[in-house]
């Protein structure tokens, strides 16, 4: 009996030792480990969220770029050379000649001007930015023209910075699509999207080989790639969602570069010398949001009082390490008009925050429903709940996902945090303070002050001002007036931290940049 | 084929004991019956569960529109969704719709995914069913034994050792045994693979013919492909097994004591026979029903356990499938998958109970 037993163990353990090693990715591959949750499609008419933004950068030229390390000065790709008419209304972008399809289709301004057109008149997310200049599904097909099959014309509806709509030429959602191709598998006028959404037709380097939503996406060189061929043979997004297996895989050789890791992870891979963690800046903040239908939180002192109820020094050290930085202006560090001390505008003061609840007319503390925005969040908000505490704040933490809850206006408290694609303040500034109309019915979910229920016109004014504005000094100008309103006015989106985002790489893998608007580019990468 | 043959030698039983015509109902009348009272009763059983899914669904804080747009949409594109979907309707009509193209095998449209239901299904099932199934040959091979040994050799070592199996089985998470066990077999034993079904060089040299990766790449006699999916699936498929290992060698146990102390066994003693032929051949056959309940139960479990172990392992089944659904607000996923697993269970008592009346003639 017992014989019997240890035979089928050792049956078991005989299968298992009769695997080879499992060996490190090859030279040739690079392996991401990542997140791919929530991916529905590949179209970049259809997205603008970071994982698929670095998949579909490197399926798609766009025809201008940003290189990871000047997010200021924009860089030919599909189109070599650019110019303004002199009213600033039209931009003219001469294409590249060398450049084709994975088709082998040449790419012509005729595919420029339909991948606008498309991405404007499908509506999806991708057109979040570019339909901020007036583009829409019945001007678009006239304003946006190839003029002959090199040169593209892009005429603006309405006075707008020309940088800014050439920086959103360069997200991801605006790839240039092969419309030849695309159009031949039109369905029910979707313009090729169902087709796309596990297809590639595109110039970039890199060709789909294989998509399995939530599981692997696979991605083969494309040899004739105008830029030359990729060093990279071929390179797998593999989804790996606990952070913990992602370390081990890492450690192992088996993924080269890894993303979402959890900062207890983050922490112990720091110490592995054959590591390399690169944490990059992005364009968001991590916020505590106020309602302002609630009438205690309309009360500037108790929204001044939250400024100081956050010990936000004690979580920058640990859970904070990685994912952002000490952060205070609604400008973001290194773009104009950033304040230079912005670090450390709110300082933990529990006196301070319960005097100004007791002046306000809360003597004995307040006590209000605290919410993550979503899981990501949830650390953050704990930390919140125990140093508002001592603060007279009682902050009654529910977690899950609020996220739709804030943009229905149905909160209390909450805590959130946010990303953009343009390297601009105005984007930010958009997101975090424009609010052109505070009624319900408006449903201005995408703007946050909105979502907060305030709006300030001054704000509305400037933040339509730096759009229009092509001097940069000028501009440089309307963004602090911005920065000193917004500080002075107790704000009921009180930022402490801006976001960044850690890339884990194998120390061998050379060249791959994480990308602040998350058009992250593995043309360039090798691995020694 | 065995139902088949069960109700011939029932006839002529029957037909041998000279039953008056109006005695009994015909066996396969009265099968029929029963098998009729089964479909009803599992017609209703799913659309209650469908009711409560639904309900799940409309109560928590969720935005499916915010599923498919992102957190970051403009009113236009968030209105354009939100009618697509249908969701200004009224709750029931929303409810007998869905129920309505569920009866035509519509689930709908994975959010997620951007693929119908039914096809991230056929995609993903196969992928559990298959880690299932290996855990389960785990269960049966190393539980069994393990049950029946200990309550042979009761308050021995070997009961103890079955003991303590059964206790860390109950008591440690299944969670962190996934971690632990890729720690030690993967990372530092270099043994098996981490994550997924098969390593990433391997990927796309089998055709999907029946979703079960083993069987196709054994079809192909691609057996490199085979030897890696093996070395994938063994680590979470011996970390559910083990679990299930715990659960199925405490019941072997319980049921051997109870068949040890019958009358036949001291009898069958008293004659000589030999303890092998007493526990195997007399004991064994007697508990054979009742395990095939708890293997049937224990098949159920694995399912739910997968859920955890395919979000450690990065295993693509319908665990992963739900839990992403649930993260992401993606309410025809979690309607799609708790119907399937719920289905799953219903046919799992089905057969078991099928088998139970040809195995146990007691209950015929």
């Amino acid at each position: 009996m017992l014989k019997q037993l240890l035979t089928t163990i050792a049956i078991t353990g005989a299968l298992m030792t009769t695997q080879p090693a499992w060996a490190a990715s090859p030279p040739n591959m690079l392996v991401i480990g990542t997140n791919l949750t929530g991916i529905r499609t590949l179209d970049p008419a259809q997205n603008n969220a970071r994982t698929v933004s670095e998949l579909i950068s490197n399926l798609y030229d766009n025809l201008v770029q940003l290189s990871p390390d000047d997010l200021k000065t924009l860089k030919p790709m599909l189109a070599t050379q650019w110019s303004v008419s002199d009213d600033g209304k039209i931009i003219t972008l001469t294409l590249r000649d060398d450049a084709v399809f994975q088709s082998g289709n040449k790419v012509t301004a005729e595919d420029a001007a339909w991948s606008i057109q498309r991405v404007i008149k499908m509506g999806q997310v991708g057109s979040t930015d570019v339909a901020l200049w007036g583009f829409k599904p019945d001007n678009v097909e006239k304003l946006v023209r190839a003029r002959d099959e090199h040169t593209l014309e892009i005429e603006l509806p309405q006075a707008v910075n020309t940088d800014l709509v050439l920086y959103s030429l360069a997200g991801s959602s605006l790839g240039i699509v092969d419309k030849k191709t695309v159009l031949s598998h039109e369905a029910n006028g979707d313009f090729g999207g169902a087709w796309l959404s596990a297809n590639s037709a595109g110039s970039g380097p890199f060709s789909l080989a294989q998509w399995r939503p939530n599981d692997v996406a696979i991605f083969n060189a494309q040899p004739k790639y105008w830029g030359g061929k990729p060093e990279m043979a071929r390179v797998v997004a593999r989804h790996i969602p606990e952070s913990g297996n992602l370390r081990l895989q890492l450690e192992a050789g088996d993924v080269d570069v890894g993303q979402y890791v959890a900062s207890g992870d983050l922490d112990a891979l720091a110490t592995n010398k054959d590591m390399v963690i690169e944490n990059v800046p992005g364009l968001g903040f991590y916020y505590i949001a106020l309602n302002q239908k609630d009438p205690d939180l309309q009360k500037p002192k108790v929204r001044e009082a939250f400024q100081h109820a956050f010990d936000w020094k004690a979580i920058s050290g640990n859970i904070m390490r990685y994912t952002g930085f000490p952060w205070q202006s609604m400008i973001p560090r290194g773009m104009i008009g950033a304040p230079g001390e912005a670090a450390a505008r709110y300082d933990y003061d529990p006196a301070k925050a319960k005097q100004l609840l007791a002046e306000a007319g809360y003597p004995n503390g307040l006590k209000k429903v605290l919410n993550p925005s979503g899981a990501p969040t949830l650390p953050f908000a704990e930390a919140l709940q125990a140093s508002a505490r001592a603060a007279g704040f009682d902050l009654d933490l529910v977690p899950g996902e609020f996220t739709p809850a804030f943009r229905e206006r149905k909160f209390e408290v909450l805590l959130g945090n946010s990303g953009a694609r343009l390297p601009d303040p105005f984007a930010v500034a958009t997101q975090y303070a424009f609010n052109p109309d505070n009624s319900d019915e408006a449903r201005l979910g995408s703007y946050y002050l909105w979502r907060t229920g305030m709006k300030v016109d001054e704000l509305n004014t400037l933040i339509d001002q730096s759009m229009r504005e092509r001097d940069t000094e000028k501009r440089t100008d309307i963004f602090k007036k911005m920065d000193g309103i917004y500080s002075g006015m107790a704000s009921p989106l009180v930022i402490f931290f801006q976001r960044t985002d850690p890339y884990v790489m194998r120390a061998n893998v050379k060249g791959y940049h994480g990308h602040t608007t998350w058009s992250t580019r593995w043309h360039d990468v090798t691995k020694e | 084929m065995a139902s088949a043959d069960l109700t011939s030698k029932q006839e002529s039983r029957h037909s041998r004991a000279g039953g008056f015509a109006d005695a009994a109902p015909h066996p396969l009348t009265s099968l029929l019956r029963r098998l009729a009272g089964r479909v009803v009763a599992i017609v209703t059983t799913l659309l209650g569960l469908l009711f409560l899914t639904f309900s799940m669904g409309r109560l928590l804080p969720a935005d499916p529109v915010l599923a498919i747009t992102g957190a970051e949409v403009s009113k236009e594109v968030y209105d354009r969704v939100y009618n697509e979907l249908g969701l200004g309707q009224p709750i029931w009509m929303q409810f007998f719709s869905y129920v309505g193209k569920v009866a035509t095998g519509d689930l709908g449209t994975a959010a997620t995914t951007g693929q119908p239901i039914l096809t991230d299904l056929m995609t993903i099932f196969p992928a559990t069913i298959e880690l299932a199934i290996i855990a389960m040959i785990i269960g049966a091979v190393i539980g069994i034994p393990l049950g029946v040994t200990a309550a042979v050799k009761r308050g021995t070592i070997i009961d103890h050792i079955a003991r303590i199996v059964a206790l860390a089985g109950h008591s440690i998470p299944i969670f962190w045994t996934g971690l632990m066990a890729l720690f030690i077999f993967y990372a530092k034993l270099k043994l098996v693979g981490a994550s997924g079904r098969i390593d990433v060089f391997y990927e796309g040299l089998v055709t999907p013919m029946t979703g079960f990766l083993l069987i196709d790449a054994a079809i192909q006699g691609q057996w490199d492909v085979f030897h890696n999916a093996l070395g994938h699936i063994i680590l979470p498929a011996a970390i559910l097994g083990y679990y299930s290992v715990a659960y199925i060698s405490r019941m072997s146990r319980s049921f051997m004591l109870e068949q040890l102390s019958q009358e036949y066994i001291i009898t069958a003693r008293a004659k000589g026979l030999g303890t092998r032929k007493v526990v195997w051949r007399h004991a064994f056959r007697n508990i054979r029903v009742q395990l095939l309940t708890i293997l049937a139960l224990t098949f159920g479990g694995l399912l739910e356990g997968a859920v955890l172990i395919e979000t450690v392992f990065g295993w693509p089944g319908l665990g992963q499938y739900l839990t992403r659904g649930l993260q992401m607000n993606d309410m025809n996923v979690v309607m799609g998958s708790v119907l399937t697993i719920g289905a799953v269970f219903l046919i799992i008592n089905i057969v078991s109970d099928v088998l139970y009346r040809i195995l146990d003639p007691r209950t015929r």
